[in-house]
């Protein structure tokens, strides 16, 4: 009896925000979905009246015409494109920097190695909007590198409106999230195990090859899915240091539903997102059961 | 025994949801309060909260105004959903007075109160066609894209647009214009190089209705804008992603000329943002657009009353010269000879009672998605 109270307790704490969830996030993505497939009456009657190129169902269960426009359309492959190409880029630079910051901290153990990780956080605490910015004017025209530059009279390109652009951005921005996560990992194991190793007279290299990577495994994992996950749906990065066109998917998702006035295209490409992002989130899970198999939580 | 402990907790659930929703806004039928929504610029911002607001406050007592302000319209289409919806479901829509491109979207659904002289008193000063492309919005100001230009550099600058384009070629680099997604002033001059190549009839009908059938005419104007992709600021055909990133691209020296909004350069000008060096002039053959901002009264507002008393006052010389004058500098919509002299010296050169007229938006949106996908990058 006093387990199914505390189970009543349990579930009823649990509910609200599990609620929330279907009601909020799960309910729209499901009307979302069925408008995608020509769905315009009920819910989405309204958009339907506003939109333009609103393709209404055929069949009983809807129609592909929507996603025919997006994948006949010149533009969403290069978009496609550049969008995995940034993403797969930036987690990797993001994932190696952290590496070498936390490795760094957690072999030398000296208040340089802190400092470098606390300043290491700090854009944590600007505002990607913000950051964002400063990159521009940094890397613009007219900015700090090409001025500098041109006092030698060297001509430095102007990074502003490339790819590369969108890569330093979203690097600056994941890096203290992944540090965070991977140095902790780090300072979790112990010191024994490192002794040991230096004593039978392993190299450094094989210490972070054998001991150090293979047990921060999951935190590196995390921390990779999560990097990966922000900068596929990034927003305001790619806007303001990418080109116009090819751009990635968030900023082609909000040109289509706001200044072309295709709904029903853009959430086609959002699903297409989503479609990225829960693959990513496979991984992540995976990871995350694998490792509550191994410490036998499960 | 489980299903049972899962409906109890459901109910409780629910229970604790529904009563966080409870603290939603109570209605504000036929309050004194006139709800303004603005979705444009933060100069547009300034000229209500800072200036039209106290000023009317002031000349109608027990009357208040609050602002609602959504920057560059980010929620246009949302707000629109939402009056679309309000009207449908026949409840108040929580605004009465809308400043912002939408409008004119709403008056084509049959959305607004429709403007007569009859509740309006001040109408009949505003220009006819201006009044009539509004579809029951309320013209209110007007402003223009002009051609900014840098006098040090520049000390002819060009007439015509044919000009224009045979200065861009030949100044590699120093001229540029924003993504028309991205603001009116780069879609003016993307519009302006389309209309070229099109009849007078064909122009008059993208303004005015939804014609996908003309849009295959814009292919060659959009050729031309894509071989100037040699020639613009930035490599590989890239532009300034915005109306202020043109700006800044002028007051910095990085181009030599650009297309400007005249409210934008003119409150820059003012601000010292803008160095004095840089003037604007018109173009001609055709001219860039500009034209009216509209206000839009739903249909379905209940306080449309005051709201109908704040826009006649807007129509008001007083007012008026308000616009003209103050920070915003825009283009007034009434006679120039009902307003201060003084302050109308400024637009000397610029006609601004005959301003070519944007596409209709369906169209626009459509101008904006084929620019994407042929010009920049290509």
């Amino acid at each position: 009896m006093k387990g199914a109270r505390l189970s009543i307790l349990g579930l009823t704490l649990s509910l609200p925000p599990l609620i929330l969830v279907l009601v909020f996030v799960g309910l729209p993505i499901v009307i979302g979905f069925t408008f995608s497939l020509g769905f315009t009456k009920g819910p989405n009657r309204i958009i339907s009246i506003i939109g333009q190129q609103i393709h209404v169902k055929d069949h009983w269960w809807g129609t592909f015409a929507a996603y025919s426009d997006v994948f006949h359309d010149s533009r969403f492959l290069g978009d496609l494109g550049l969008t995995l190409f940034v993403t797969l880029l930036s987690t990797i630079l993001v994932i190696l920097m952290g590496l070498a910051i936390s490795i760094y901290q957690r072999l030398i153990r000296s208040k340089q190695a802190s400092i470098l990780v606390t300043l290491a956080i700090v854009p944590l605490f600007v505002p990607v909007v913000i950051s964002a910015w400063a990159i521009h004017t940094f890397y613009g025209g007219d900015g700090f590198l090409r001025s500098f530059f041109s006092q030698f009279g060297i001509n430095f390109p102007t990074l502003t409106s490339t790819s590369s652009a969108i890569v330093i951005g979203s690097v600056w921005t994941s890096l203290p999230f992944a540090i965070l996560m991977i140095s902790s990992g780090m300072q979790g194991i112990p010191d024994a195990l490192i002794d040991a190793a230096k004593d039978c007279g392993a190299p450094i290299i094989r210490i972070v090859s054998h001991i150090l990577i293979p047990l921060a495994k999951t935190p590196i994992i995390i921390a990779a899915s999560f990097t990966a996950i922000g900068i596929l749906g990034s927003f305001t990065i790619p806007l303001f240091l990418g080109p116009n066109q090819p751009t990635m998917l968030g900023v082609e998702i909000s040109n289509f539903f706001g200044s072309y006035n295709r709904p029903q295209q853009s959430l086609v490409m959002a699903f297409i997102v989503f479609m990225a992002a829960s693959g990513i989130a496979i991984l992540y899970v995976w990871s995350n059961v694998k490792s509550a198999k191994e410490s036998g939580r499960i | 025994m489980l299903k049972k402990t899962v409906w109890k907790s459901l109910a409780l659930a629910s229970v604790i949801s529904l009563s966080i929703g409870i603290t939603a806004p109570a209605s504000h039928a036929g309050s004194q309060t006139i709800q303004v929504y603005i979705s444009a610029d933060t100069n547009i911002q300034d000229l209500w909260v800072k200036t039209l607001v106290p000023a009317f406050k002031a000349a109608n007592p027990g009357y208040d105004v609050n602002v609602t302000f959504d920057l560059h319209g980010d929620h246009d289409a949302q707000e629109t959903a939402k009056i679309t919806a309000a009207s449908v479901l026949h409840k108040d829509p929580g605004v009465d007075l809308i400043d912002g491109g939408f409008v004119t979207t709403l008056g084509s659904a049959g959305l607004l109160y429709r403007p007569t002289s009859g509740l309006l008193p001040n109408i009949k000063d505003v220009n006819r066609a201006v009044l009539t492309a509004g579809k029951g919005g309320i013209p209110y100001r007007a402003s223009s894209v002009l051609l900014a230009y840098n006098t040090n550099n520049v000390p002819n600058p060009p007439k015509t647009l044919d000009d224009l384009l045979a200065w861009i070629k030949s100044h590699p680099g120093k001229f540029t214009y924003n993504a028309p997604s991205g603001g009116g002033s780069g879609y003016a001059f993307v519009q302006t190089v389309v209309d070229k190549y099109l009849s007078n009839e064909d122009r008059t009908t993208l303004v005015q209705q939804a014609a996908p059938d003309l849009e295959s005419k814009w292919s060659q104007g959009l050729e031309t804008l894509r071989q100037l992709n040699a020639y613009t600021y930035g490599q590989n055909g890239t532009y300034p992603a915005n109306n202020a990133e043109t700006l800044k691209d002028l007051a910095t020296g990085l181009v030599d000329m650009g297309t400007v909004w005249s409210d934008q350069f003119a409150s820059a000008l003012k601000a010292g943002t803008m160095p004095s060096n840089i003037k604007v002039v018109q173009i001609s053959n055709p001219q860039l657009t500009g034209g009216a901002s509209y206000l839009g009264i739903p249909s379905s507002s209940t306080n449309r009353t005051a709201a109908r008393i704040l826009a006649n006052w807007v129509l008001s010389p007083a007012a008026q010269n308000l616009i003209v004058s103050g920070t915003l500098n825009g283009f007034p919509v009434i006679a120039l000879n009902k307003l201060d002299v003084k302050a109308t010296a400024a637009f000397a050169g610029v006609d601004i009672q005959n301003l070519r007229a944007g596409y209709l938006s369906a169209n626009a949106n459509d101008l904006k998605s084929k620019w994407a996908s042929t010009v920049p990058g290509k």
